[in-house]
């Protein structure tokens, strides 16, 4: 039995156009969000959600999270159905919005998670134990009685948080949740799900474009484009059918870079070449003795494809 | 029960935040009532008129006192509905309609009170036929406060309709700004409803706005015996019921269709 079940979710928006000359009334379109999605995912999984902006993901996740209401189809949450059963729903479930803010703006963080307690009901002892673990996972110790609106970027997201998990909620929406982080806090925070998602056994549906964030914690992503859902399984099959090119970079002590053959792309960057080839049509031993034999090669790294290209690659044969 | 108590610690706490704002807020009001009082006196030095002068008086510094809590102003719950945030507080396990109108009174009562408070003293301080009179006995005061509270019942349930129909037009500023208006006039905040014409008065009177601080402040210096508390009781009843449930019709209804703009 899976925790969330999805069958044939539908959502649309109606979008008003500016108003053309010499008419009346503003032409109105209709945007399907969602064309009936289907999927499910078991307790404890932590799933990637991925598609290029305007697919839908937010609009997901907004319905899942008993914000929206779907136009069609149906969804259970835990067995609950979020949009009708709002409030026994939302108490079991943590969302963080990358780009909102939950905390009051101007007052400590503190009170916000005070607030956060009342709200939710968690009893007294829970709450403390619940905090202090937190503070410490999210190392957020010394900003406590800080209002929010002194803190950076990453101590925000680090508050927002915490602030989703005081609750301890079984199932974890999280929609951007990285966005605009330095390194440090990015590798934290990912940290701190993967530690949430194995030991606390929390779902995750983690929705990003940072595919970093996903290669780092989630073996199963589906991917949605248009408001389809076009994949659905593990992260190594999905790249394997666009990881097709390697890149090396060389840098010579004497000599300058050969000629190359069509099927090799070549930028420069200084004194440093990067080449990028598909071995099946360039054999890499074959690339590189031509490389060799062009004078002394100072320095080579030899990269695999960037993940952010293997994905824009699958977006636009997909032609998202 | 306790969440929706603790909106109003919450609200109490951002109010301290901003003493700057408290103590600007008192002098600006007291400001305005000084210069309504001196108007009044000339006014009534030429032309006196059939209510005594000192209840005018009063008046004005009740209006002064508690214009924060008639006055439509939540520009963060605007934002909210501008931004996308109230995306939070739509997954939050309450009810929605009931927080709002929490967190509107926890709003206006507390940024009311932080305000009133000094300036009803300041007001006592003043001299002579400058400053507020004494209530016309204690039943009195006790009526004037019980209206109080009704009519704040009543203008939070308001402030919840004007904020349905921002989730759909998505910008409050230009009905609040109306409202506003609408609500000084009627209201009395700018020229008491008792020197209106006795034929206008029948009506407005009866309007919501009236129920704000109109009719408590009338019960207060005692223009309205306390054999008409009963009346004033049942029109700010029927009025709270009639716009709570309008509100929660409305609430209800945009819940269905809801759309939270981008990301």
């Amino acid at each position: 039995m899976s925790y969330i079940d999805v069958q044939n979710l539908s959502k649309s928006f109606t979008l008003r156009k500016k108003r053309e000359k010499g008419k009346l009334l503003r032409e109105k379109t209709e945007i399907q969000a969602l064309k009936e999605i289907s999927f499910s995912i078991g307790e404890g999984e932590l799933v990637g959600y991925i598609g290029p902006n305007g697919a839908g993901k937010s609009t997901t996740v907004k319905i899942l999270s008993g914000i929206l209401t779907p136009d069609g189809g149906s969804a259970r949450v835990g067995g609950l159905i979020p949009w009708k059963e709002r409030k026994r729903h939302v108490q079991r479930i943590g969302v963080v919005f990358g780009q909102r803010s939950q905390l009051w703006w101007d007052v400590p963080i503190m009170d916000s998670f005070q607030l956060l307690r009342d709200i939710y009901r968690v009893p007294e002892d829970q709450y403390k134990k619940r905090l202090s673990n937190l503070t410490d996972a999210l190392d957020l110790g010394a900003i406590m009685k800080t209002p929010l609106r002194q803190l950076s970027l990453g101590q925000k997201m680090r508050a927002e948080l915490c602030g989703s998990l005081l609750h301890g909620p079984g199932l974890l929406f999280l929609d951007e949740p990285t966005i605009g982080l330095d390194a440090v806090s990015k590798l934290a925070l990912r940290d701190f799900l993967k530690e949430e998602n194995e030991k606390k056994g929390t779902t995750i549906l983690l929705t990003t474009h940072d595919m970093e964030d996903i290669a780092a914690l989630c073996s199963r992503v589906m991917v949605l484009g248009h408001g389809k859902k076009l994949f659905d399984g593990q992260l190594s099959h999905l790249l394997s059918r666009y990881d097709t090119v390697r890149v090396i970079e060389v840098r010579y002590g004497s000599g300058i870079l050969p000629p190359l053959p069509d099927c090799c792309r070549m930028e420069r960057n200084g004194e440093n070449y990067r080449i990028t080839y598909e071995p099946e049509k360039m054999p890499t031993a074959q690339l590189l003795s031509l490389l060799q034999g062009a004078g002394e090669i100072r320095e080579l790294t030899a990269q695999p494809q960037n993940i952010d290209h293997m994905i824009a690659a699958m977006y636009k044969e997909m032609d998202l | 029960m306790k969440a929706y108590l603790a909106i109003f610690r919450m609200r109490l706490k951002m109010e301290t935040q901003y003493r700057g704002a408290v103590i600007g807020g008192v002098f600006c009001q007291m400001f305005f009532g000084l210069i309504l009082v001196a108007l009044y006196r000339a006014l009534y030095a030429g032309r006196p008129q059939a209510l005594p002068l000192s209840s005018v008086i009063t008046y004005v510094w009740l209006q002064q006192a508690f214009f924060r809590m008639v006055l439509s102003s939540d520009g963060d719950l605007a934002d909210k509905i501008r931004t996308g945030a109230i995306a939070y507080d739509l997954c939050r396990p309450l009810n929605l309609y009931g927080y709002y109108y929490l967190r509107a009174m926890a709003m206006k009562l507390m940024g009311s009170l932080l305000r009133a408070i000094p300036m009803l003293v300041l007001a006592i301080l003043l001299p002579d036929g400058w400053g507020i009179a004494a209530p016309q006995s204690l039943p009195h005061l006790l009526a004037g406060l019980f209206g109080l509270l009704l009519g704040l019942l009543c203008v939070c349930a308001l402030e919840n309709i004007t904020m349905a129909i921002t989730m759909r037009t998505l910008d409050s500023r230009g009905m609040q700004a109306m409202l506003n208006l609408l609500m000084m006039i009627l209201s009395g905040n700018i020229l008491p409803l008792t020197l209106f014409p006795d034929s206008w008065q029948k009506v407005i009177t009866l309007l919501p706005y009236a129920q704000l601080l109109d009719a408590p402040i009338r019960l207060y210096t005692g223009e309205w015996a306390l054999s008409q508390f009963p009346r004033v009781l049942c029109i700010q009843g029927a009025w709270i019921v009639f716009l709570v449930a309008l509100g929660l019709y409305f609430w209800r209804q945009n819940q269905k269709r809801i759309v939270l703009q981008g990301g």
